[in-house]
This record gives structure tokens, sequence and C-alpha cells, in this order.
């Protein structure tokens, strides 16, 4: 696997906070890298780094080996980014905005045009080509912000939060065409979507705090978090803490959320029976019992915990 | 290269944006056409009210007559250069009848013939210097016209009781306008203050321009780009010069069309104006450096604009204060301020027939005062906007 871009040590202070702390990753060529952090984790100053929006207070970022300096104008035609919130310019067509951004990042206009021309069949969107970026529905516009990333024909193409504000078949269509782009780009993702991430990414990177806690790809995160299945049990508030110790006698791999029991254990169906005993033992009467496979999601709790997130 | 992209990506979005497009281009057009329809197509003409209290007298050849009444027909023979009257008279029978009028701004000022006035001027054509009467003269004097009303209504007096008496002046004052100032009509003098009043509203678009940039995330999405601070904004600065002359020009169209006569060649008025209006926008570019929204934009862009209205003397003309000199030319603070350089060459093309070799000063100065403002628009933009934190 080839390494297309590394960040080394990556650090940005914001005065007493540290925002991203010594940050270390690589993005090998041709995958989809799934960026994961709840809000504040400094997803998006890594992002920003990452593109040479922000300069890091330490470390470095490189692309193919070339370190990403301050003004290095050459290396920001190799990246695209496909920001969260819709960035378009509302009073030109959609083809006069992907010529335009085309001409910023040194194509020719005819260039340009045909790129943007092909772009936007490929995102469906060549019936619009000539209508003002703001008469377009939420769902259009996101897919032209998606588009306007690749006009420069990007080697590392950045998007943040992809999905984000979607219709089901505007989302279908983005997921495939995103896949479709990783054969020939090298992808990174920054996403709270887990089933998002799960469907989309080779390898998933998990921050929080400015510090990484894990990278590797779905299935081998998901196995970290605990074998087997997860069993949810609602139990009467009053009696979570006596039920959540019963269990754990039986089930160790187990937690609590408000009122209910988050059990997590291979073959979890066989124990079921005595689990159930258990919370009687305790008087613990149970209410909805469900049975699902473990998730990418629950991954990210067990590193990030519950907390919620300014 | 980028800086073409986008000065016609700018020209592009205004094209579209009819309602913002129009206005700009309609203001200093419209404000000209204002002034012409205040004015009457000319001058002003000041009320002054005359209180008659003067009894008459009785002529040796037994006639009777009212030296009062015949003051009015002096005031109304002062006129401006095409025959229109400077003043115009309104009766009242005493002051109390005219006090209300003046703090009304109905007159600028009132003249109290007293009633002895007919007969101490028989007295003074018949040789008795032994008498002397009182006119009095008074109004609200924080009011800008009386002065000029009460000046001019004197003159008239005065011109008056040497006829009537036949009294030589001691000393005769003859007036030499400069060019054919004295020519102008009041609407006349107002259009070139009207053309500059324009071009520095025009940091408020070039501000909010920018700024809009910035708010819509536009900005964020060109600094992945390899553009520079001087590629956006000479872009923005290059569509906005453009909209600015095509406003300048039209506004001189409606001057000419409504009367309005230029001594000098229109052209260099032109050039005035639109080297002016890069000043302007290259203070608009200051502003958009320290700013992050439209709003704040032309929150923060009213301060400069005051100060460039108030103070280059667009309004009323200042006192100069001066902070160094190079060679015998005295540098004032106010020199700092693009219009007042426009004020001056303007005055000189329209009103007093220069040319081009006698407004090179002020164009130098407003040449060099556009580059210092918008490298300083850059370079702030720059640290502001575009440095990676």
């Amino acid at each position: 696997m080839t390494t297309v871009l590394q960040a080394r040590s990556l650090t940005k202070r914001y005065g007493p906070l540290t925002a991203v702390n010594n940050l270390t990753l690589e993005v090998y060529e041709g995958e989809v890298f799934g960026l994961l952090g709840p809000n504040g984790a400094g997803k998006t100053t890594s992002i920003n780094m990452i593109c040479g929006l922000l300069k890091p207070d330490a470390g470095q970022v490189c692309i193919r080996g070339q370190v990403i300096t301050d003004g290095d104008a050459s290396v920001r035609t190799r990246v695209g980014v496909c920001p969260q919130n819709v960035v378009l310019w509302g009073q030109l067509t959609c083809l006069e905005q992907m010529q335009f951004l085309g001409e910023m990042y040194g194509l020719r206009a005819k260039t340009a045009r045909e790129r943007g021309e092909r772009l936007l069949n490929e995102i469906d969107l060549i019936e619009k080509k000539d209508k003002l970026a703001r008469t377009l529905s939420g769902g259009m516009q996101r897919r032209l912000n998606l588009a306007m990333a690749l006009v420069h024909d990007p080697e590392i193409l950045v998007l943040d939060e992809p999905e984000a504000g979607l219709d089901p078949q505007s989302r279908v269509l983005v997921r495939e065409y995103i896949k479709s782009l990783a054969r020939h780009k090298t992808i990174i993702i920054t996403t709270h979507n887990m089933d998002e991430a799960e469907r989309m990414a080779d390898r998933v990177a998990i921050i929080d705090h400015g510090k990484l806690l894990t990278v590797d790809t779905p299935e081998a995160l998901k196995r970290t978090a605990g074998e087997g299945d997860v069993l949810e049990i609602e139990v009467d508030a009053g009696l979570a803490e006596s039920a959540l110790a019963a269990v754990s006698k039986i089930a160790p791999q187990i937690s609590k959320t408000n009122h209910t029991l988050i059990i997590r254990a291979r073959g979890v169906v066989e124990l079921l029976p005595a689990i159930l005993d258990a919370l009687h033992s305790v008087n613990a009467r149970p209410g909805e019992v469900r049975l699902r496979a473990n998730t990418l999601e629950d991954v990210f709790i067990s590193l990030t915990g519950r907390r919620l997130r300014e | 290269m980028r800086a073409i992209t986008v000065f016609l990506k700018t020209l592009r979005e205004m094209s579209r944006d009819a309602w913002m497009l129009g206005l700009t281009l309609a203001f200093a057009p419209f404000f000209v056409l204002l002034y012409w329809m205040w004015f009457s197509g000319g001058s002003t003409t000041y009320n002054v009210i005359l209180i008659n209290q003067d009894i008459g007298a009785q002529s040796p050849a037994g006639s009777t007559f009212n030296a009062g009444d015949q003051v009015v027909e002096a005031i109304h023979e002062i006129t401006y250069a095409d025959g229109k009257p400077l003043l115009k008279v309104i009766y009242a029978a005493d002051r109390a009848e005219a006090e209300p009028i003046l703090k009304n701004r109905g007159a600028a000022a009132f003249i109290l013939i007293p009633e002895d006035f007919s007969q101490t001027l028989q007295r003074l054509a018949g040789g008795d210097r032994s008498v002397t009467t009182n006119i009095t003269f008074g109004g609200d004097v924080s009011n800008p016209y009386y002065m000029v009303a009460v000046n001019l209504a004197l003159t008239g007096v005065d011109r008056y009781v040497q006829e009537a008496t036949g009294q030589q002046p001691l000393i005769r004052y003859a007036e030499e306008p400069l060019g054919v100032s004295a020519a102008r009509t009041e609407f006349e003098t107002y259009v070139p203050g009207t053309l500059i009043f324009a071009v520095i509203l025009l940091i408020f678009l070039a501000s909010m321009t920018v700024a809009r940039e910035i708010e819509t995330g536009g900005l964020r999405r060109l600094q992945l780009t390899p553009m520079t601070s001087l590629d956006l904004l000479g872009g923005i600065t290059a569509a906005l010069l453009l909209i600015g002359a095509i406003a300048i020009a039209l506004s001189f169209v409606v001057a000419i069309a409504l009367g309005f006569r230029s001594l000098g060649p229109i052209w260099v008025a032109i050039l005035v104006g639109t080297i002016t209006s890069l000043s302007v926008i290259g203070i608009g570019m200051v502003v958009a450096s320290f700013t992050r929204t439209v709003s704040q934009a032309f929150i923060v862009a009213n301060f400069p604009m005051a100060i460039m209205m108030f103070f280059s003397g667009v309004i009323y003309p200042l006192p100069k204060v001066t902070v160094f000199a190079v060679g015998a030319r005295e540098i004032g603070l106010y020199d700092l301020l693009p219009p007042t350089h426009a004020v001056v060459a303007l005055n000189k093309v329209l009103t007093l027939g220069s040319g081009l070799g006698d407004v090179l000063y002020e164009l130098a100065a407003l040449t060099v005062l556009s580059i210092l403002y918008f490298a300083v628009g850059v370079l702030l933009f720059r640290r502001f906007h575009l440095r990676s934190g």
C-alpha cells in the first residue's frame, strides 16, 4: 500500500485549548478513510491542516512525501474539499461556478467548462447546468457542492459530512458516486454518521479531544469493542443499578444508559434465560428486549463516552 | 489571469442582481435629477420679508411717492446671470407677522423700512446732510441662507438709496469672478459634489461585495485554490471600478441633459471620478479586511464614509490643517482623503475650464492614495482572512 497522505505529530493550539494533540496518521492510495469524532474532537481542525488552510503549531503534513508548507499553492491543487456547509455562488449557474472554480484552480476556461459538464452529468445535474445555483433544491445544491470539489481533478478528496442534508435518493446517488471515485482517488470522509462510515470507509480513525484514539478497518474496530452480538434490555430506572450488578456476574461486558442494560457477549441469546433469572432475582422486570449486531457506533461510544459534547 | 476570472465572475453576479446594480448605477444620476428639481433647474431664490412702514412723501411736483415700494423693485433687479431673481419679496405688516415665517424658515431675513424713509431720502436728495434713518435687517442668523439673503438685500437697498439721493459712493467695488463661475447656476455648482458623493458611496458596495465572499464561505472555498489576495481583490476592484465609471458617465449624461455645462473636457472629469473611485474602493477593501459579514461591513464602512463626506470639502470647505510640506506644496491632514483632491480637480475642470495639465497634481495625489489604500487593503485582507492561522 502506497501512502498518499501522512500527518506527523500534528498539533494545533488555540490559547489554552489544544484542538489537535500530536495526531499521526497515514492515508493510503485509493482508500476511503473515515475520520470520526464527536463535536469538538478536532476533526475540522485536522482537516483544515491537511488541506493547508491552517498552519499547525507543530508537526507536518506530507502528500506523497512532499511536506505541505504554508503558502505552497501547488499542493492545494492536489486536494479537493467538499465543505459540510453548502458553499455556492448563488448568482452563477451550475456550469458557471464549475468553470469559475476550475479556472481559479488554474485550468483553462475550455477545460474547466468541459470538466464541469462531465461532473454535472455524473452527479445527475446536467439538465440544471444553466440554472442559477440559488434556484436548486437543497439536495441538488449538496450534489453541486460535491462536484465542485472535483473540478480540478484532485488526487485526494476530502468530504465533510457528505450525506448530511440529502434525501434518500440523493444519498444513494452520492454514496455510489463516492464509491466509484474511490477507484481513482484517495478519499477522506469526516462524519458523525456511523452507518455512513461503516458502509463507505475502508479504514476508520476515531479522534477525541484532539487525540487519535484508534485507527483500523470497521470490522477490526468492531471486534475490539467486544466479541459477539449486543443485547439491550430495558428495566425500571430505579432498579437499573442492582440489575447491572446482578447481570454482570453472568455477562461481564455490560454497560447501561438510563434504564437500558447493554450486554455484549458471544452467543448472547443462549445467555438470555440466565440473564432474565438474574433480573428476576433483584425484582427488575424486563421491558423491551432488543438483539442486534455489534456496530461501529458501539466502538465509537465505548471510546468517546456518552457525555454530550458542545 | 485569476484576477480576470474574478472580475468576470463579479460582473456576472452583479448583472444578475438587477436591484443592486440598478441602485448603484442610478444613484448619482438620480441625485443630479433631484438637485435639478430642487433648484428648479437653476439656482436658489432667497425669500426676504419686507415690512414697509414708510408713510411716503410728497414730491416738489406735488405727486406722492413711497420709497419703500421702490426698494422692492430694486431688490427684484438683483438677478443671476441667466436673469433669474436672487431674492423674492414676501410682505408682512409688522415684525409680529414676520416672526413665525422666519421661525418656520419660510424666509431667510426681514427688512424693516421705517416710516420716515421716503422723507429722509427726499431731504438727502435735496442736499440736507443732517438727516438719517434706520433700516433694520434681521432673522435667524443660524439659518445658512440668512447671510446670503441679507447681503444681497443690502446691496439692492444701497443701490436704490444711491440712485434716489444722487450720492456717489466713496469707493466703488468691482467683482471679477474666476473663470465663468459667476455664470454658473447653483445646480451646476452642486453637480461635482453630487458625483463625488456617489463615488464615496462605492465604499459600501466594495466592502460588502468582499464581505459577502467571507460570509457565504466562498472565500474559504477560494482559499483552497492557488488564488492570492491580489487576484481576488484586484478582480473585484476592477469590476467595481467599471461600475463606478459607468455611474459617473451616466451622471454626466443626465446632468448635461438637464442643462449642466462643463467648461473643461468631460473625459478629464470622468478620469478624475474613476481614479477617485479606485481609491474609495481601496478604502472599502481596508474596511472588508476587518469584517466578516455584510452587515458588519455596512456598519464599519459608515465611519470612513462620514469622514470622507465631512472632511474632504464635498459638503463645505474646511480650513487646511498642514501636516508637512513637499517643496512649496503644503500637505494637509485632509489630503489623505481622496475626495479632497477630487473636489479641487472637478471644480477646476468643470467650473474653471481647466484641462488635464492643470489637474495633474490632483490626479497624481489620487493615484498615490489609490495605490496606498489598495495595497493596505490587500495586506490587511491577507493578514486577517487568507493567511492560515
